[in-house]
Formats: C-alpha cells, sequence, structure tokens
C-alpha cells in the first residue's frame, strides 16, 4: 500500500524530470553531432573544439581565483556571523542574501560605472590629481565582477557549516590547551571543509559559464567560455557548435563537482544552506 | 582579533552594498550618466509609472514566477514524499535527477531547453511559435523544482515517522494524516523552498534569456537589452522600488519567524503555538490571494479584448521613442489603430535577428534588415512577398530607393532609412592630423580608446576598405587577410560594440569608433566634442534598411498596416527627426528639422555617395566562412 502509493506520487515527478533534464541534455548531444548546414551526422563540431581550450582554461582560471578569493573574503564573514546571538545572525543572514535577490544585471553595471575610465572612482581620483587608473577591461575587473556576485553563494553554505559546529568541541580543545589559532586549525577548519567545499561549488560553476560579467567588465582579450556560447547561438546562428561546447562545459563542471563531492561533501548536503 | 572580524565583516557588507547604493543614487540623479550627479529629481519615479512597457514587463515576471512558484511547490512537495519512501537505492538515483539541474550551469541548461523546444515545437509538432509562455513557464517549473525537493526532504527524513502512525491509530486516513501531521511538521521546509524558488525565478536571466521567444519576456531579459542601449534612469527607479520591496519583505519574514521562533520555546508542549498559526495563515493568506491575483490576470490575459498583437523586431534605438519631445511613433500607431497591439523588440545586428529567425520556434511580423540581409532572408525564403494594396503610401518611396539590387522586383520590401557608416570621434581626444581614413582605427596613439563593430559583416567591410578589396569578395584568401588585420587591431582595440556605443562615445570612455552615420549625428547631438569623417577615398558602406515581413508572420494584414503607418510622410518625418538618419521618402524631409536634413552627416553630396558601396549577398558557405573568422578574431 505504502510502497505503491510512492510509485504513484514519485512518478509525475520522475517523468518531468525526465523529459525536461535529461532528454534536453540528449537534444544538445544531438545538435553537437550534426552539421548546422545539412543536419547530417558530422564530428566536425567538435574537431572546431580544439580553438576553444584556450577560451575554456581561461575561464577554468578565473573562475578558480574568484572561487579562493571568495573562500578567503567569505570565511572571516560567515564565523562572523555564526558567532553572533540568534536575533543578529537572522539580520546579518538576510542582508548576506538580499543582493542575491536583485537583478545581477544591474549590479554588475553599476561596477561599470565605478570602474570605467570616466566613471565614478577614477572621478573621485582625478579630483585629488590621481589617474586615471585603468581599472575596467582587465581580467581583475572580471574576477572582480565574479567575486561581487558570487560571494553570498560563498558565505551562505559557510556559514550554515560554521553554525552547526558543537561549541563544546571547541571548549574541550581549549580545555587540553589549544590555543586560539589551533582551536582554529584543529577543530573548527576541518569541521567547515564540507561548507568550504560546496561554496567552492556554488561559486565556480555560475562563474566559469558566466557571459555577462565578462561582457561587461571584460576587455577584448578576457573572453569566457559563457561568452562564445552565448555569440554561437545568439549572433553567429552556429547553435551546433554552441552546442558543443555547452556538453564541453557540462562535462567539465561535473567533472569538478564530482571532485568536490569526492573529498567529502555529504550527498544530502552540498547545496544551499 | 574579534575586533579585526568586525571591521573586516563590515568592510565586505560596504564591498557587498555599494553598487546597489550607486544605482539607487543614479534613481535621484538628473543626468543620464551614472558617474556624474547633477542634481536631484524624482521624476524617475514618475517617467517609470508612465511606462507601460516596462509595467507589463514586471507583471509578466511576477506571473511567471509566481505560477512556477505555485505549482513547483505543489508538485515538490508531493513528490518528495513520494521519493521519501522509496527504496534507498531508487531514492539516489532520483535525487540525482534532481541535482543535474542544480550543478548543471544555468547557460547549459537555458541551452539544451531551448534546443529541446524548439526541437520539438518546430519539427515535430510543426508549429511556428515554439517558444512561448507555456515554454518559460516549464522552464521556471522544471529549475524551480530542485529547490523545493531539497528543502522538504530533509524535514521529511526528521520526521518522527511514529506520529503519522499514531495518527492512524486514532483513526484518521493516510490523507487525513498527511493534512493534519506530516504537512504541519514540513512546513518550515516548504515556505523555505517556496521562497527561494520565487527569488531564483524572479530574477532569473540565463535560462529565460535562452527560453524566451519575443511575444513573452520576463523583466531580466528585457534588462539585458536595456544595459545594452544607453540605460534609461526610470530602470534605477525600478531597481529602488524592488529594493524596498524586497528589503521589506525580508524584514516581515524574519520577524514573523524570530517571533514564532519564540512563541515555540515559550510554548512548546501545545502542538500548534498561536505565533506559528498567524505565521500559516499569513502565508496561506498570501498565497490565496497571488492565486486569485493570477488567475485573474490570466483571464485577462487569455481575452485582451479581441486586440491584434503585432510583434515588431527591430533594431534599437531605431525608433522615436518619445523622449527629448519626439514623437512616440508605437504609441501614436496604437491609437490610431486601438485593435491592434504592438510588442517591440530590438536587437543590435542583422546576424542577431538572422539567428533568432533561423534558429526557430518564434513569431515575428515585422523585421527591418539591411540589403545584403534581405537579399539572404529573400533567397532562403524567409520573406513574404508584401500586398502593396495595403501599403498606399508606397507611392511617397522616392524612385531611385526602388527597384532595388536586393530585391529587384519591388516584392518583399519597403525601404524604411538610408545611410552611410564613417568614423566618429572626439576632436578633444583626437588630433585632426590623425583623422585621414579607416587607418585611424588602427592607430596605437589612442590606444585602448578605439572601438569597432561588433558584428562581423560592418567589421571585415572595415578592414576591407582598409585593404582596397571590394566589400563583397568571395575570395577566401583575401577574407583571410582582412582577420589578419582585425586581429592587429585588437591590442588597440577598447571593445566590439553595438548599441553600446551611444553610452560609451558620448561620455567620453572611448573616443574613435565606426558607425551609422545617422546614430553618430544622434551622439553629436548630445556631445559638442564629437565629429564624424568620411573615408571617401578608400570608399564607405551605403545601406538602405527596409522593412519586410519573415515567413513565421502571424498578423501579416497589421504588419502591412503598420509599414504603412510608417510610411506617412509626416510620420516618418518626425521618426527619422529623432534617429537622424536619411529618409527615402523626400515627401518626409518638410516634417523634419531643417537642421538634419541640410546636415552632410546624414544627407551627404551626391559626389561623396558615389564613393560608397553596398554590400551584397554572399553565398551560404562564404558568410559562415566570415562568421567563423570574425569568432577566431574575437576568442583568439
Amino acid at each position: 500500500m505504502k510502497k505503491n502509493n510512492s510509485i504513484l506520487l514519485s512518478t509525475p515527478y520522475i517523468l518531468w524530470m525526465l523529459a525536461f533534464t535529461l532528454i534536453p541534455l540528449g537534444v544538445v548531444a544531438y545538435y553537437a553531432l550534426t552539421d548546422p548546414a545539412t543536419g547530417a551526422f558530422t564530428l566536425s563540431n567538435v574537431q572546431h573544439l580544439s580553438m576553444y581550450w584556450g577560451v575554456l582554461w581561461e575561464s577554468i582560471l578565473y573562475s578558480l581565483i574568484s572561487a579562493f578569493i571568495c573562500l578567503l573574503l567569505g570565511y572571516p564573514v560567515a564565523y562572523y556571523i555564526a558567532h553572533r546571538g540568534v536575533v543578529a545572525q537572522k539580520i546579518l543572514y538576510m542582508l548576506v542574501m538580499l543582493p542575491m535577490c536583485m537583478s545581477f544585471l544591474l549590479r554588475t553595471l553599476a561596477w561599470v560605472g565605478l570602474l570605467q575610465d570616466t566613471g565614478i572612482i577614477n572621478t573621485l581620483l582625478g579630483a585629488v590629481g590621481i589617474g586615471p587608473i585603468r581599472m575596467i577591461r582587465t581580467p581583475a575587473a572580471v574576477v572582480l565582477g565574479m567575486v561581487y556576485n558570487y560571494l553570498p553563494y560563498m558565505i551562505l553554505p559557510l556559514y550554515s557549516t560554521i553554525v552547526k559546529i558543537n561549541p563544546r568541541l571547541i571548549e574541550a580543545a581549549e580545555d587540553l590547551g589549544c590555543n586560539t589559532f589551533q582551536v582554529f586549525r584543529r577543530v573548527t577548519l576541518p569541521l567547515s571543509i564540507p561548507g568550504i567545499l560546496s561554496g567552492i561549488t556554488m561559486v565556480f560553476v555560475p562563474a566559469v559559464s558566466t557571459f555577462y560579467i565578462s561582457q561587461k567588465l571584460g576587455g577584448t582579450d578576457t573572453v569566457l567560455i559563457g561568452d562564445v556560447i552565448e555569440r554561437q547561438f545568439k549572433q553567429g546562428n552556429n547553435p551546433n557548435l554552441g552546442a558543443a561546447l555547452s556538453l564541453v562545459l557540462m562535462i567539465l563542471v561535473f567533472v569538478c563537482t564530482g571532485i568536490m563531492n569526492y573529498f567529502g561533501a555529504d550527498e544530502e548536503g552540498g547545496v544551499i544552506a | 582579533m574579534k575586533k579585526t572580524n568586525r571591521i573586516f565583516t563590515i568592510l565586505i557588507f560596504i564591498f557587498l552594498y555599494i553598487p546597489m547604493a550607486v544605482l539607487i543614487v543614479a534613481s535621484f540623479n538628473t543626468g543620464k550618466d551614472i558617474a556624474h550627479f547633477d542634481g536631484f529629481t524624482l521624476h524617475r519615479y514618475v517617467e517609470l509609472f508612465q511606462d507601460e512597457h516596462l509595467l507589463q514587463l514586471l507583471r509578466n515576471s511576477l506571473v511567471v514566477s509566481i505560477l512556477a512558484t505555485a505549482i513547483s511547490t505543489v508538485f515538490g512537495t508531493v513528490a518528495a514524499v513520494g521519493i521519501h519512501n522509496l527504496k534507498p537505492k531508487m531514492r539516489s538515483v532520483v535525487m540525482s535527477l534532481t541535482n543535474i539541474p542544480m550543478t548543471n550551469p544555468d547557460i547549459v541548461t537555458g541551452v539544451s531547453l531551448s534546443l529541446l523546444f524548439v526541437f520539438v515545437g518546430t519539427k515535430i509538432l510543426g508549429q511556428r511559435d515554439a517558444l512561448t509562455f507555456w515554454t518559460l513557464l516549464i522552464a521556471h517549473i522544471t529549475f524551480s523544482l530542485p529547490y523545493v525537493i531539497l528543502n522538504v526532504m530533509p524535514k521529511l527524513q526528521q520526521m518522527d515517522n511514529s506520529l503519522t502512525d499514531a495518527a492512524m491509530d486514532l483513526g484518521c486516513t493516510p490523507m487525513q494524516a498527511f493534512f493534519k501531521v506530516t504537512l504541519h511538521e514540513i512546513m518550515p521546509g516548504i515556505v523555505s523552498g517556496a521562497i527561494m524558488a520565487f527569488t531564483m525565478s524572479l530574477d532569473d536571466f540565463v535560462i529565460s534569456y535562452f527560453v524566451s521567444g519575443l511575444d513573452f519576456v520576463t523583466l531580466p531579459v528585457e534588462i539585458y537589452s536595456y544595459t545594452k542601449k544607453p540605460i534609461q534612469p526610470k530602470i534605477y527607479a525600478m531597481f529602488t522600488l524592488l529594493f524596498l520591496l524586497i528589503f521589506v519583505l525580508m524584514v516581515t519574514m524574519n520577524l514573523l519567524q524570530i517571533r514564532a521562533d519564540r512563541n515555540k520555546t515559550v510554548r512548546r508542549k501545545t502542538m500548534d503555538s498561536p505565533g506559528m498559526r498567524t505565521f500559516k495563515r499569513v502565508c496561506a493568506g498570501a498565497l490565496a490571494a497571488c492565486l486569485i491575483l493570477v488567475s485573474g490576470y490570466l483571464i485577462f490575459f487569455a481575452n485582451p479584448q479581441e486586440q491584434i498583437t503585432l510583434n515588431v523586431y527591430n533594431w534599437g534605438q531605431y525608433i522615436a521613442d518619445g523622449s527629448d519631445d519626439s514623437m512616440e511613433v508605437i504609441r501614436e500607431f496604437e491609437a490610431r489603430y486601438p485593435h491592434i497591439k504592438v510588442n517591440y523588440s530590438t536587437y543590435d545586428s542583422n546576424e542577431i535577428m538572422y539567428s533568432k529567425l533561423a534558429n526557430g520556434g518564434i513569431t515575428v511580423d515585422l523585421i527591418i534588415p539591411s540589403d545584403y540581409m534581405i537579399a539572404r532572408l529573400i533567397s532562403e525564403d524567409m520573406l513574404l512577398p508584401l500586398d502593396f494594396n495595403n501599403i498606399p503610401n508606397y507611392q511617397y518611396i522616392d524612385e531611385n530607393f526602388r527597384n532595388t539590387a536586393y530585391d529587384p522586383e519591388n516584392l518583399y520590401s519597403v525601404p524604411y532609412t538610408w545611410g552611410t557608416v564613417g568614423i566618429l570621434y572626439n576632436t578633444k581626444y583626437v588630433d585632426e592630423a590623425d583623422v585621414t581614413g579607416w587607418e585611424l582605427l588602427w592607430n596605437e596613439k589612442y590606444a585602448g580608446k578605439i572601438l569597432t563593430f561588433g558584428n562581423s559583416r560592418d567589421a571585415f567591410g572595415v578592414a576591407q576598405y582598409l585593404l582596397g578589396y571590394d566589400v563583397n569578395t568571395t575570395d577566401k584568401e583575401e577574407l583571410r587577410k582582412c582577420a589578419e588585420l582585425l586581429k592587429e587591431q585588437k591590442p588597440v582595440l577598447q571593445q566590439y560594440v553595438m548599441d553600446e556605443i551611444f553610452a560609451i562615445m558620448q561620455n567620453e570612455e572611448a573616443w574613435i569608433a565606426p558607425y551609422y552615420a545617422g546614430d553618430c549625428l544622434t551622439m553629436m547631438g548630445e556631445n559638442e566634442n564629437l565629429d564624424f569623417y568620411l573615408p571617401e577615398n578608400q570608399g564607405f558602406n551605403l545601406f538602405i534598411d527596409a522593412m519586410c515581413i519573415p515567413t513565421c508572420a502571424k498578423e501579416k494584414e497589421a504588419a502591412e498596416t503598420f509599414i504603412n503607418f510608417l510610411c506617412d510622410p509626416e510620420i516618418a518625418g518626425a521618426n527619422m527627426d529623432w534617429i537622424c538618419y536619411g529618409t527615402p521618402l523626400s515627401a518626409a524631409k518638410e516634417f523634419i528639422d531643417p537642421e538634419t536634413v541640410s546636415d552632410p552627416v546624414t544627407y551627404p553630396d551626391e559626389e561623396i555617395l558615389v564613393n560608397g558601396s553596398s554590400y551584397a549577398y554572399l553565398p551560404e558557405e562564404i558568410t559562415r566562412y566570415v562568421e567563423s573568422l570574425f569568432m577566431e578574431v574575437r576568442n583568439g
């Protein structure tokens, strides 16, 4: 009885997910292996991919750097929030989440206004006789954009892991003679590893596939894989090559998250707070 | 240690909030430039509420997110209960299926869904418009579902199963047990799942960008095209209001929750504390209100008073929009023909428009491509012949704009504008002596301040004029040399632009750019340091943009009415007055500002014009080759 029920309840969902997540990936593979002009089977799209290894490598590099910076910036913040009172925690948590609900397009555009040669920062610097300093359209600006946009994705999972650490463990470590640094290194840090891993994944995945940030903050030499995919679909009228590139991106992301999961995140966790 | 940590946290919050502060300040700015505060005004808010189009987009976004949230919450909760009772092995399979949309990059999800919808819609079901409101809704439900499942599952696992058993022992049917016990226990999971789904859906750009067609677009997708054009400050006003709204919502939610938690600890023994009850009631009330709102809207939506929706797809900044005291052409049209409602979308290059049409799945009734693109569309059977009985104003079209090379028999197109491509430069920074021709765009002296075209045909055109090649060459060797030249340009180049150029040239972020003469004149009107140069000795592009009806059109007659309206000399004059392009209707000139008509930027002398050349349609293979070379230039 119960078993039948569970199948009855979950089957529509399973069918839905098959139809709208798994089958579309099959369609992507189909496009990746067909010729844009004739629709015949071909491997040429896949062969074309070799042109894009440089772009792919650069995307990975930028997003790994961003994830790492997010970790460095986000950890102290998450730690701080996790050690406030209940009400303060709620308020601070909300303040971290709030930017995630606002249009990231406009928030990125605000950075353009801040960073460009005739922008706010350079105008202020100009008023005291410095500059203009070249900030926008550099790799650093792209990394900044990624860090800014995805920092909350790092702080939230870190916070929820740190807040769950049993304070008695820390007390015990202190009783056994650890100083603050040792407590952190031997107790708090190892126990927050699941949060760190899921934070890195949650920053890495959107960063590696972004196209808006690099379009607005990058220069002519900072082209990311997301840009290339977007351009194949929206301008180049070559959905087949775009599909092949999407496939590569997807495999890359699955390999990366697979590695992350292998290193510790438990199967149910690893997803947003 | 603690103190430094506090200061550090404060600094990070400042970092997170500064860009938003910039946007909020910009909403009160009288000037248009985000970087310069000229004076305080509330006028942007007035503009916002007068903008029917923006409000419509906001409504669209709300409808999609509310429906997607409601459906995925119910669907997801039911599924979670089912999954929870599955055998462990099966459960882990289903959970990894659930994780696919979570771990997949948004762009891959978007691409895959759009390919699926177009494939199934056009190739299997044979429909023209496969990308509609419904497909967008499906996409939103699909990426919202995992959030609900992943929030409800842990609550189900934490729940004590003996509670439901007890309820059934006391005479509940399984159904009653579910509603009285289980639902109560997993409620917090459902609520947080629903909230997450709603915020993700409301702010989703990437997936919607790939999945939506033209007739139903959400706010973030349209904001994307707004951020390419010179952005209208009313967008900042909308951002500010949304910020306030979300802020208030979040604070209320938190207060309610804090109070509920407090009550819970006080009266742990009673099953349903008053706080929790109010919380639930508020939630239920809000949900019900939303559903009523949505269904009311949908009824209205499904029956738009026998109005025809005309989908117009045009270049950005290419129709008078009412700003700077111009005529708001579309509103004027709707006022004259109340049974037609115009749904207006923009593209910023022929190639983008072509991709959108060729990928299929959309309905467009009217497009305004350039000459070479029209020839391509004709050769690929993508245009419908026009019924000129519906376009009596065609009589005003000048003789030299008829029987053109791209449409020799005048079957498919009615000219909209014509113009040249030249160089726009800033006299404050650029030495007049350097302004000698297209080579200015390679001048290292101005490295980092030079822009160029973000579309293949115009970018290659510049290289072809500089190298002295025929712009319609099909010689692959010549094209490869052009690509080499464009690669050499990259170190001095600031960006590839299309509609973005307006803001960048006007605020002097860049100093040199090749662009369409009419737009150059518009920019020169905004910044007096700008000047225009037409390299007549090397040659330049002379183009005509014309109105056409693609084969995917549904409202051909309404589209012809619109074409006819735009050919009314008075309307055409008012329109050209704002867009500053050349008009193919001499009769319209008396309705244009005499200064524009006599301006050599838009209307150069005949003896100069003979040095111009038009782009012709190149064979499919060459077009693809140029496109792939251009991709190589940009990615290399």
